[in-house]
């Protein structure tokens, strides 16, 4: 079995000893994250649903996290009224509610060690994959959320599992997130379709873990479920640095068989980026170089670790944002924040006149913090670029934040390379 | 059990839950979400599709982000998509829901807008009424089955609470 499998398998209710790929299983997470929503009615009805059904008490109510990230502080009326719905609703049921600042769900739950290798989580989110990168089975829900309230069980079809082995060493000036894009065009967006994706090779090896992070939030814009990285020191020094908690680190069986098996080498590659409107048309930064931008925007739970946020500081430092253009920063969580004001990154992005935002998702899902006009151009270090994502009739482009900065200096599409 | 309506074909790959129902119009109720389906892509079918009609996608529909864009085209009464292949969110969103999520590899050749298709959700064959012609879509698990079969998650977790009540007494 793939580790990922066994951590199913333990889930599993009855709890099983082996599972097979493509069957339907019944599991109860270990931890289930839940957003402090914009819809109002969808919370008035989970509350009526539940009494409906004689739930008093929510099974997992221990192992419930809620999260302000997307819309967060309300950027309008109706949404601040469907925030207080959902806080209400938490409150009452005592689930801990981790509120406007904290930052992006799946950073904050991997950073105060509430999810640790060998878990299963489910999180209502698409990028909840992102939590792999430390050693667990993290996916996203799609429907079946009032069973996890009400019962505390959910439906997951066991995946078969795609092995990404990446190997080779980047040139100077070119990023984790360069390599992550040039692996998402690639494999383009169903190389993991309904599969696990699992990277390895040397080059993940070697990765810093914000750059791991990064990879496995992009398996999801692969049409992968989740997201699996081996933990090895790195990922276990990070963790203990995280929580005093204990956990399990599973290891694949030796003969266990990929649905399939891709080789990528990242020697040779250029900055990257991602052209409207699909994260797996990525080209080489000089294929639109030049290119008119309207914003930058840097953040996300793809690239708003504080990795990200030091190559963007590091671009802009003694530098100004273009009079054209507004730079936004969001950092990915309050502790990417903190870190990044200790460490002077936070004075230099002040200093270039950027705008940076509280810790949420800011403008990635197009909610608010930097939502795009029609006819706007921008470059970003988002997850995915999909047509209207930003605001309708905009375009988005996807890049490293190195790449962000320098184009967000230049006021057009430019190399990061002329900045190393 | 068969429903039969008439097609609408959406035969673009990819076609992301964004593109489905606008992140714009996440915080509407539910209902009122179905003026907006589609929009990016049809303006008009909104206001031209009826209750009892049929979406017909290709591959991976309703790819992207985990919204639950399909109280858009439950807004419309649709009670079914048919689709070459779906984004796995959408998928078990639709199951949740109570909207059939038919996976059906060859739809695209088997029925063009405005035919009638007919889908029995028992042996999920599925069949152009105009042609005659059929093809085998892939059987939903019984869980995801009995759910829409309920109407979605609420009536299943109902009967099964009470079953699981009954047999704690």
């Amino acid at each position: 079995m793939h580790a990922l499998h066994k951590i199913l398998a333990r889930c599993g209710r009855p709890q099983r000893e082996h599972v097979e790929p493509g069957e339907f299983l019944e599991v109860e997470p270990d931890v289930f994250g839940v957003i402090v929503a914009i819809n109002g009615t969808e919370a008035k009805r989970m509350a009526a649903d539940l009494a409906e059904l004689g739930i008093t008490e929510l099974p997992l109510k221990n192992r419930i996290y809620a999260v302000a990230d997307h819309a967060s502080p309300a950027p309008t009326v109706v949404i601040a009224q469907a925030q207080k719905l959902w806080r209400d609703f938490f409150r009452e049921h005592g689930v801990r509610v981790f509120d406007g600042g904290a930052g992006v769900s799946h950073l904050v739950l991997c950073e105060e060690g509430l999810v640790r290798p060998g878990m299963l989580a489910i999180a209502i989110d698409s990028h909840a994959p992102t939590m792999g990168a430390i050693g667990m089975y993290a996916c996203s829900l799609g429907g079946g959320r009032l069973t996890l309230f009400a019962i505390g069980r959910y439906v997951i079809q066991v995946p078969k599992v795609t092995l990404v082995r990446v190997s080779g060493t980047l040139k100077p000036g070119v990023l984790g997130r360069d390599a992550s894009l040039y692996v998402n065009g690639r494999l383009g967006q169903r190389g993991a379709y309904n599969n696990a994706v699992e990277f390895a090779g040397p080059f993940i090896d070697a990765l810093s873990m914000d750059m791991r992070f990064t990879f496995a939030n992009m398996g999801t814009e692969m049409g992968a479920v989740t997201s699996y990285i081996q933990p090895d020191a790195k990922t276990l020094e990070w963790v203990n640095r995280h929580t005093t908690e204990p956990y399990t680190v599973h290891e694949t069986d030796r003969d266990f068989e990929y649905a399939a098996v891709h080789d990528v080498d990242v020697s040779d590659i250029e900055p990257q980026i991602a052209v409207p409107h699909a994260p797996d048309d990525v080209k080489p930064v000089s294929a639109v170089a030049g290119r008119r931008i309207d914003q930058a925007y840097i953040g996300s739970c793809a690239s708003g670790r504080l990795e990200d946020l030091a190559e963007a500081a590091r671009v802009l430092k003694g530098r100004k944002v273009h009079p054209d253009v507004r730079l936004i920063v969001t950092p990915g969580s309050r502790e990417v924040l903190k870190a990044a004001t200790a460490l002077g990154y936070v004075q230099t992005l002040h200093e270039a006149n950027a705008i940076v935002t509280s810790a949420n998702c800011g403008a990635c899902p197009g909610l608010h913090g930097g939502i795009l006009a029609p006819g706007d151009v921008a470059i970003t270090s988002i997850t995915r670029n999909f047509e209207g994502r930003m605001g309708p009739g905009a375009e988005i482009y996807l890049a490293s934040p190195a790449t962000v900065a320098a184009s967000a200096i230049e006021g057009r599409i430019a190399s990061a390379l002329e900045y190393a | 059990m068969k429903l039969a309506g008439t097609v609408w074909k959406f035969p673009q790959a990819d076609i992301n839950t964004g593109l489905i129902r606008k992140q714009m119009y996440n915080h509407l109720p539910p209902q009122e979400q179905g003026k907006h389906c589609l929009e990016s892509l049809d303006p008009e079918f909104s206001s031209r599709a009826k209750p009892g009609d049929f979406i017909v996608a290709g591959t991976n529909f309703g790819c992207g982000s985990s919204t639950p864009a399909h109280y858009s085209i439950l807004a419309l009464g649709i009670p079914a998509v048919i689709a070459e292949s779906f984004g796995p969110l959408f998928f078990s969103n639709c199951a949740g829901g109570g909207l059939w999520p038919i996976v059906c590899p060859g739809i695209l050749q088997l029925v063009e807008t405005g035919d009638t298709l007919e889908i029995d959700t028992g042996s999920f064959v599925v069949r152009n009424v105009g042609t005659g012609k059929t093809l085998q879509a892939q059987p939903l698990p019984e869980i995801y089955r009995a759910m829409i079969e309920a109407g979605g998650e609420k009536p299943y977790l109902k009967t099964r609470l009470a079953r699981e009540r009954q047999a704690q007494t």
